[in-house]
């Protein structure tokens, strides 16, 4: 679903991102972590086709994101850190907007049970302006799920939104697995990556230190220890001063 | 306490010239560089150059009286500019004015341990910045008046001295009305208080100058300066010559004649900056409410003008009725005009168009008819052609709802299942449709005015008038496109630039970019147009003998036609690639 082979961004002489390599099958939820500045916004951002990449090839659905982006584009979602919306339109005119862009016929009907499932439904026709931060990562949430994506990059969807939210968001997410879609999320919050993520991808400084199922890195570097927490495996793998 | 503010404020100052400087290294910043400082240099310093060489021969000849004693005259009429501007200061402001933080100040500052009067103090003193600033570019503009006395550096204290106290009335002002609200005084209060004073001024001294004005004698009418000092000395009476006295004071150092009467105005005039200072200072009222609301209001007005939302027929954001029934299947290009309508105001409405186009040709029919001389339908059309002309010229700079207001979503648009030159077509869809529908509107009332002049141009016979205008109105839409495409594809292929000629003001480099934007303009539209037209007239002179001028100019259009939208297609094509490619975090980095 995700193939991503030997990706490199360079920014002039700076690598943000090096020969990074991994997939993801459908039904899978992969967690990209890493400190501030590893790489991670900039890999997303990359895979989605948002920016060229140096070298190095993304597919998407089977199709190449450089050579075919728009077959690729049709069947992704980006969800940016910061929600991108548009001054002048409300929710429903975000949605309906969003509809045509993807060709989405039937877009009201599959409206409405989203904007419930996000709890922004009676906000339907306020502006962005007029919606708090969390309301409007909802939207764009929304927006990005109506047309049905297969594959999902989510750059910290969980900032900003309440402990409900962080649970509905949870649960639609493993619920857009469960249905056979490929999601790569990155986030700060490991104890919530830990109920979502079926593998774990650690980068610093643009490489990649540990791949795998959420067991397998955990095996890697947790010395024989049972019971160690994502928190602890990612402190031990970056090298950070505590432990 | 006030070092770690002087320290904010200088650090800020440092990093932003800084920033400047280094942004030089690219070559476009540096040919911008060079042509504002050219530009610059050929406006002001030259002329201020030639000036204190030689006497200038023409220019304000108000110093052509030497009779009449001028400085006074200004003094009066500054003072009076000074007094109205006091006016609106104290009338103006809503309910709660605050001072003018920014968000970052509001949040740094406002949670520290730092006293009311040190904020106060930080403002105060943070403004003479701009202030330094305001002064010498003020005296840049003034060296060319020539009924100035002095010299440039007591031009420039003069101007310090007049804008510091301005800044001074103002911010004192505000916190005085903040302190009124607090006590109860409402804004219509205020005001009505305010509007009352300033009318029994005017009562009483346009009563006072019916009882005893002076004679307008012809010596009073020798000339603009005596007329202006005839109306100096009606203004200067009674309670008025008091309310202007202060203002008098300060405008002194700027009007001064020589060193010595500088010196001697310069006392009073920093007497009173004193005094305002301490009236500020000494105002502790609680505006910091207000000035978050305030630093809000100013982070949006800055982000929309960032982002270019904050021209021609772009409204307050504000839900609205869809312009037409969106639905979910179809070309994916009319979603952004769909978009895109809904940023702009309700009046551009197909329906008020048809309604627009029904006015103007009742009006100009029922005008043609009523004036059987030609002079209505001559106006009629003289007009509507300049309009036309303005509109092809300068709509593109105004009617940007298209990439250039959407810039800050590009990471968004960027997923879109969409070819770059889709999207970029969609975009250009509103600005097109809006300057199509003006052109066509003056298109229809200069047919109509010359259909109602008759037959004053020869080979305009009746016959051919509907084709020609036709004719013309189909190359309206493309023409537009290609003046559009210009201004996106600069915000394209210079994102940094485009961005920063969105901000007022900027640095001499940012002049001599906007300059190089408007030639560039120019340039491309003559390039696009040149072989167009030279195609288009061949064909008409070859082919008219053979097929009659009407068909001649058919056919020409068609081909012209074909030109432009060829130019258009690449120009999209090739736009649309960058696009593509456009990464615009790292466009932006300084
Ligand atoms: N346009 C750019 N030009 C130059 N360097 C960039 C650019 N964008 C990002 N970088 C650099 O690339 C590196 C990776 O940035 P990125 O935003 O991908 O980090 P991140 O892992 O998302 O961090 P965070 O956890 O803070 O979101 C950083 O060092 C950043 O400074
Ligand atoms: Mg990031």
């Amino acid at each position: 679903m995700i193939e991503v082979h030997a990706l490199t961004k360079r920014y002039g002489d700076f690598t943000a991102v090096r020969e990074l390599s991994f997939t993801v099958q459908p039904g899978e939820v992969l967690g990209l972590v890493g400190p501030n500045g590893a790489g991670k916004t900039t890999s997303l951002r990359c895979i989605a086709g948002i920016i060229p990449a140096s070298s190095g090839t993304a597919r998407i659905a089977g199709h190449e994101v450089a050579t075919e982006p728009v077959a690729a584009k049709r069947a992704l979602a980006f969800f940016p850190d910061e929600p991108r919306l548009f001054d002048y339109l409300t929710v429903r005119q975000h949605l309906n907007f969003v509809a045509r862009i993807y060709g989405v016929a039937d877009h009201e009907a599959i409206a409405q049970p989203l904007l419930d499932e996000l709890e922004i439904a009676d906000k339907a026709d306020q502006l962005p302006g007029e919606l708090s931060r969390g309301m409007k990562q909802k939207l764009a949430i929304a927006c990005g799920l109506l047309h049905g994506p297969r594959v999902m990059f989510f750059d910290e969807p969980l900032t900003g939104l309440d402990p409900l939210g962080i649970r509905r968001m949870k649960d639609s997410i493993l619920k857009r697995a469960r249905d056979g879609a490929a999601i790569v999320l990155s986030s700060h919050l490991l104890h919530l990556l830990e109920e979502v993520c079926s593998h774990v991808l650690i980068l610093k400084q643009g490489e990649k230190i540990a791949h795998g199922t959420l067991a397998e890195v955990t095996a890697q570097f947790a010395q024989g220890e049972t019971g160690v927490s994502l928190e602890e495996i990612f402190i031990r793998a970056t090298g950070g001063t505590e432990h | 306490m006030l070092g770690a503010l002087l320290y904010l404020r200088l650090t800020s100052l440092k990093n932003l010239l800084l920033s400047r400087v280094r942004r030089l290294k690219q070559p476009k910043y540096l040919v911008g560089a060079i042509v504002g400082i050219g530009y610059f240099y050929l406006m002001f310093f030259r002329r201020f150059g030639a000036m204190s060489s030689r006497p200038r021969p023409s220019g304000l000849s108000l110093a052509a009286l030497p009779v009449l004693d001028l400085t006074a005259v200004f003094a009066t009429i500054g003072a009076l500019a000074l007094l109205v501007i006091a006016a609106f200061a104290w009338a103006l402001p809503s309910d709660k004015p605050g001072l003018a933080f920014t968000e970052a100040e509001v949040a740094f500052l406002f949670s520290a341990p730092i006293s009311r009067r040190w904020l106060i103090h930080f403002k105060v003193l943070g403004a003479q910045l701009r202030i330094l600033l305001s002064a010498l570019f003020f005296t840049l503009i003034s060296s060319q008046w020539s009924f100035l006395g002095g010299n440039a550096l007591m031009h420039a204290v003069g101007w310090w001295v007049l804008l510091s106290a301005l800044n001074l009335h103002l911010t004192g002002a505000a916190l005085t009305i903040s302190r009124l609200v607090e006590g109860g005084v409402s804004t219509t209060r205020r005001r009505v208080l305010v509007a009352g004073l300033v009318g029994a001024v005017i009562v009483g001294t346009v009563a006072m100058t019916w009882q005893s004005a002076p004679a307008f004698t012809p010596r009073d009418r020798a000339g603009p300066g005596a007329i202006l000092a005839y109306v100096a000395r009606l203004i200067d009476t009674g309670v008025l010559h008091w309310l202007l006295w202060p203002g008098k004071l300060l405008v002194g150092p700027f009007l001064a004649s020589g060193a010595g009467a500088f010196f001697r105005a310069l006392g009073p005039a920093l007497l009173l900056l004193a005094a305002h200072y301490f009236w500020v200072v000494r105002s502790e009222t609680s505006f910091e409410e207000a000035s978050i609301a305030l630093a809000e209001k100013r982070a949006a007005r800055v982000a929309r003008i960032r982002s270019g939302n904050f021209q021609l027929g772009t409204a307050k954001p504000k839900a609205r009725r869809e312009p037409f029934h969106l639905r979910g299947r179809g070309r994916p290009e009319l979603a952004f005009l769909w978009k895109n309508l809904l940023s702009t105001r309700p009046y551009f409405h197909w329906r008020v168009w048809l309604v627009t186009a029904g006015l103007i040709a009742w009006g100009v029919t029922w005008g043609g008819r009523q004036d059987p001389s030609g002079l209505f339908a001559g106006i009629v059309a003289t007009f509507a052609a300049l309009f036309a002309g303005y509109t092809l010229l300068i709509g593109p700079q105004l009617a940007r709802q298209d990439l250039r207001g959407d810039l800050s979503n590009t990471d968004i648009l960027k997923t879109y299942p969409l070819a770059g030159w889709q999207l970029l077509l969609g975009q250009l869809l509103t600005p097109i449709a809006i300057l199509t529908g003006l052109l066509w509107l003056a298109l229809l009332a200069a047919a109509l005015a010359l259909a109602a002049r008759g037959g004053t141009i020869s080979w305009l016979t009746p016959g051919f008038r509907p084709t020609a205008g036709l004719c013309l109105a189909l190359t309206v839409p493309p023409l537009v496109t290609l003046q559009l495409l210009v201004p996106n594809a600069a915000a394209l292929v210079f994102p940094a630039w485009f961005q920063a000629t969105r901000q007022r003001g900027g640095g001499i480099d940012l002049m001599g970019q906007r300059l190089i934007f408007g030639v560039g303009q120019m340039l491309t539209m003559v390039l696009a147009l040149v072989p167009a037209v030279l195609v288009a007239g061949a064909l008409v002179f070859l082919t008219q003998w053979l097929i009659g001028l009407p068909a001649a100019v058919v056919l020409a259009t068609l081909v012209v036609l074909a030109i432009l939208v060829g130019e258009i297609w690449c120009g999209l094509w090739w736009l649309g690639g960058r696009f593509e490619k456009l990464d615009l975090s790292a466009e932006l980095r300084p």
